[in-house]
C-alpha cells in the first residue's frame, strides 16, 4: 500500500517562544485508521491543520499521495482540500443560515458541481450516516450528535482521500460520542478512506491501525 | 470553478439571514439614489418645462445674423457669406438689411430696417392691419403696430400721407449737417409682439453692402443649433431666442449639478453604511469564512461571494431608492405642482398642465448604476479581508 501522509521532520513555531511541533515524521497508508493523542496543547490540531493545507509549517516537508504540498503555492492548497481533504471540527462548523443537505452541498459549489449533481451526491451522503430525514433541518433544529453527522457527510461528499477530524466527539456525550467514532470506523472499513482523528482521551478507542501519541510537539512510542 | 449561479444563490442567502440589518443598510443608499433621482427629475422636468415655454412664446426659428468681433477685428458680412448662408439648405429664408436711424422735424426717434422686401416677406411672413407692402427702390414704407399708433397719434401721420424724416449727418467738420428724405406710407402690420412692432421697414433697392445684419428663417425649431453653429463658423454671429433656451440649459446645468453634489453626500453615508455592515459581517462570520476555505473556497471564491452579497445590496438599494425617486415625483407632481406654481409666479403658470418632475428612463439607470457601483466599492475592502483571513487562524476564533 502506498502512503497517502508522510511529514519529514516537521516544525512549527509559533512566535518565539512556541514550538508546537518539533519533529515530527509520520506515515500513514492508505486506508488506514489513525488516531492522534496526546495532551492539551501538545500540537495535535497544529499537526492537522498542516496536514490538512490549512496552515504552513515552519520547517520539514510533507507529502500527500506522494506529491510534496508547495506551501506558497494556494493554487495547489486550494486544489487539495477540493479533491484530497474532507474536514471534521469539534463544534459548530455547519453554516447555520443553510439546511443540512445544503451544508453537505457546499464543498461542491466551490468545485463546480452542478445543482443536480450536488443534491443527488448530498442525499447519498445524509443517507449514508443515517440522518436523510433531517436533510432539510437548519443546523440549529439539530442534536450534536446529528451535526456531527452532517459534518462527516460534508466531509466525504467529494470523496476526498483522507478525513481530517480534529476532536469530533469532544462536545458529544460519550454514547453520542461512540456511536459517531463507530460511524466513521465503518466508513473507513466499506469506503476505504483515510481517516486522521484527533482526541485527547487516549486509548478507549478500539480499532485504530496506528496512534499518534505527542507530548509537546514531539512523537513519543 | 465556481458557478456564478452558485455564488449568487449563496450570497443571497447570507444577506437575507438577517433580514432587518439587509433592510436597513440597503435603505441608506436607496435614499441617497431617491434624493438623487428626484433633484435630477426635479431639474430636468423644470428644464423641459422652461424650455418649451420658450419655444411657445418666441419665435424661435428667426435668427439675427451679424458681423462679430473676433480678437478684436470685425469680420464684415461680405457678399460671399450672405451667398452662403442663403444656400444652407436647413434655412428657409435670408434677407440683408441695414439699420438706419431717422428722426421726425419734432425730434421723435425711429429705427428703420431697409431690406430687399421679398425677401423681408419670406422671413418675417407679415400681414398688414392696413395698406400693402413696399415696392422695391420706392420711397414707400410700412410702419409696425407700436411706430404706427405712436406716428399717427403724435405726428398725424396716416396711410397714404407722405411725410419727411432727418437722417443725422456731419459734415467735413464735424457738425451736424441733418440729411432730408421723403416717405410715403403705404401699409401698417399687424400687431406680432416682437422688435418689428417698433420698426419702419424700407427698400431702398440697395443689392451693395454694407450690410449689417442678415435676418434667417430657419426651416424648422430642432434645426436652428446646427444652423447657428453653421452661422458661427462663418465667422458671423447669431442672436435669436435659441439664446434663451441656451442660458436656461447652462443655469439648469449648474443647479442640477450642484443640487446633485448635495444629495452626494447622502450616498457618501449610504456607501459608508455598507462598508460598516459589511465589514461587521465578515468579522461574526470568521469561523465560517475559515470552514469555507477548508472546506475547498479558495480566496477569490471568498472575495467573489461577499461581492456578491453587496451587489445584492446595491440591487436592491437601487431599486428601492428608484421606487421612492418615482413616488417622490408623483407627489410633486400630483400634489406640490400647484404650490410651485404659486411660488415661481403667474408667469409659470405654463406648468399646470404638465409634469414639473419628469423622471426618464435615463435617469432610473442612472440611479441604479450609482447604487451598484457604490456597494461594490464600499465591498471592496470587507471583501479583501475576508479572502485574506488565515484558515487555521479562521477556524480557531470563535
Ligand atoms: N495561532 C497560534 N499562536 C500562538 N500559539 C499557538 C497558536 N496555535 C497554537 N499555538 C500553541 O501551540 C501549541 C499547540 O497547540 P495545539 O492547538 O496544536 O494543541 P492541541 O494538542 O490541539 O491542544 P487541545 O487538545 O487543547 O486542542 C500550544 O502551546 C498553543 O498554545
Ligand atoms: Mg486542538
Amino acid at each position: 500500500m502506498a502512503a497517502i501522509i508522510q511529514t519529514e521532520d516537521l516544525q512549527k513555531r509559533f512566535g518565539r517562544e512556541v514550538m508546537a511541533l518539533d519533529g515530527v515524521t509520520i506515515s500513514v497508508e492508505e486506508g488506514e485508521y489513525v488516531t492522534v493523542t496526546g495532551r492539551s496543547g501538545s500540537g495535535k490540531s497544529t499537526l492537522l491543520n498542516i496536514i490538512g493545507c490549512l496552515d504552513q509549517p515552519t520547517g520539514g516537508t510533507v507529502r500527500i499521495a506522494g506529491a510534496t504540498v508547495d506551501y506558497t503555492n494556494q493554487h495547489q492548497l486550494v486544489d487539495l482540500r477540493r479533491t484530497r481533504l474532507g474536514f471534521v471540527f469539534q463544534h459548530f462548523s455547519l453554516i447555520s443560515g443553510m439546511t443540512a443537505s445544503e451544508n453537505v452541498e457546499y464543498p461542491l459549489i466551490f468545485s463546480g458541481v452542478p445543482k443536480t449533481e450536488r443534491k443527488k451526491r448530498a442525499m447519498e451522503m445524509l443517507e449514508l450516516v443515517g440522518i436523510l430525514d433531517r436533510a432539510d433541518h437548519l443546523p440549529g433544529e439539530l442534536s450534536g450528535g446529528q451535526q456531527q453527522r452532517v459534518a462527516i457527510s460534508r466531509a466525504l461528499v467529494a470523496n476526498p482521500s483522507l478525513v481530517l477530524a480534529d476532536e469530533p466527539t469532544g462536545n458529544l456525550d460519550s454514547t453520542t460520542g461512540g456511536e459517531i467514532i463507530s460511524l466513521m470506523k465503518s466508513i473507513n472499513d466499506e469506503s476505504g478512506t483515510t481517516f486522521l482523528i484527533v482526541t485527547h482521551e487516549p486509548g478507549i478507542w478500539i480499532g485504530t491501525d496506528q496512534t499518534i501519541h505527542l507530548a509537546d510537539g514531539r512523537l513519543v512510542a | 470553478m465556481v458557478r456564478l449561479s452558485d455564488v449568487a444563490t449563496v450570497s443571497f442567502r447570507q444577506v437575507t439571514r438577517k433580514r432587518l440589518r439587509f433592510l436597513l443598510t440597503m435603505l441608506g443608499i436607496a435614499i441617497g439614489v431617491a434624493a438623487v433621482v428626484g433633484v435630477v427629475s426635479l431639474g430636468e422636468g423644470v428644464r423641459t418645462l422652461s424650455v418649451e415655454m420658450i419655444k411657445d412664446q418666441s419665435d424661435l426659428t428667426l435668427l439675427e445674423v451679424n458681423a462679430d468681433i473676433r480678437d478684436g477685428v470685425m469680420i464684415p458680412i461680405t457678399g460671399q457669406k450672405i451667398g452662403e448662408i442663403e444656400r444652407d439648405p436647413a434655412i428657409a429664408g435670408a434677407v440683408p438689411s441695414q439699420r438706419i436711424t431717422y428722426a421726425t422735424e419734432r425730434q421723435t426717434f425711429i429705427s428703420a430696417l431697409d431690406a430687399a422686401y421679398s425677401g423681408f416677406e419670406s422671413v418675417f411672413t407679415p400681414t398688414y392691419l392696413d395698406g400693402r407692402g413696399v415696392q422695391t427702390g420706392t420711397e414707400e414704407v410700412v410702419f409696425g403696430y407700436d411706430l404706427a399708433e405712436t406716428l399717427r397719434r403724435y405726428e398725424g401721420i396716416r396711410i397714404g400721407d407722405r411725410f419727411t424724416l432727418l437722417l443725422r449727418d456731419y459734415d467735413e467738420e464735424g457738425r451736424p449737417a441733418d440729411i432730408r428724405q421723403e416717405f410715403i406710407l403705404v401699409g401698417v402690420l399687424r400687431e406680432r409682439g416682437d422688435e418689428l412692432d417698433l420698426l419702419m421697414i424700407t427698400d431702398s433697392g440697395r443689392t451693395e453692402g454694407p450690410f449689417d445684419s442678415v435676418f434667417v428663417r430657419v426651416e424648422s425649431p430642432d434645426m436652428v443649433f446646427p444652423v447657428v453653429e453653421r452661422v458661427n463658423g462663418l465667422g458671423l454671429a447669431s442672436h435669436g431666442a435659441f439664446e434663451q433656451i441656451r442660458a436656461v440649459n447652462q443655469l439648469f446645468d449648474i443647479i442640477v449639478m450642484v443640487l446633485s453634489g448635495f444629495t452626494g453626500i447622502s450616498l457618501v453615508i449610504g456607501a459608508l453604511m455598507i462598508m460598516n455592515t459589511m465589514i461587521i459581517s465578515v468579522f461574526e462570520r470568521t469561523r465560517e469564512i475559515g470552514i469555507s476555505m477548508a472546506i475547498g473556497a479558495s480566496s477569490g471564491d471568498i472575495l467573489r461571494l461577499i461581492l456578491s452579497e453587496c451587489l445584492f445590496i446595491g440591487i436592491a438599494g437601487g431599486i428601492l431608492g428608484n421606487l421612492l425617486g418615482v413616488a417622490f415625483a408623483g407627489v410633486i407632481n400630483s400634489v406640490g405642482r400647484n404650490f410651485v406654481i404659486a411660488e415661481l409666479g403667474a408667469g409659470f403658470s405654463g406648468f399646470a398642465g404638465a409634469d414639473i418632475v419628469m423622471v426618464t428612463p435615463e435617469i432610473l439607470l442612472i440611479g441604479m448604476v450609482i447604487a451598484i457601483v457604490l456597494s461594490l466599492l464600499s465591498g471592496i475592502y470587507p471583501a479583501l479581508k475576508a479572502a485574506r483571513l488565515h484558515p487555521a487562524d479562521a477556524i480557531r476564533s470563535l
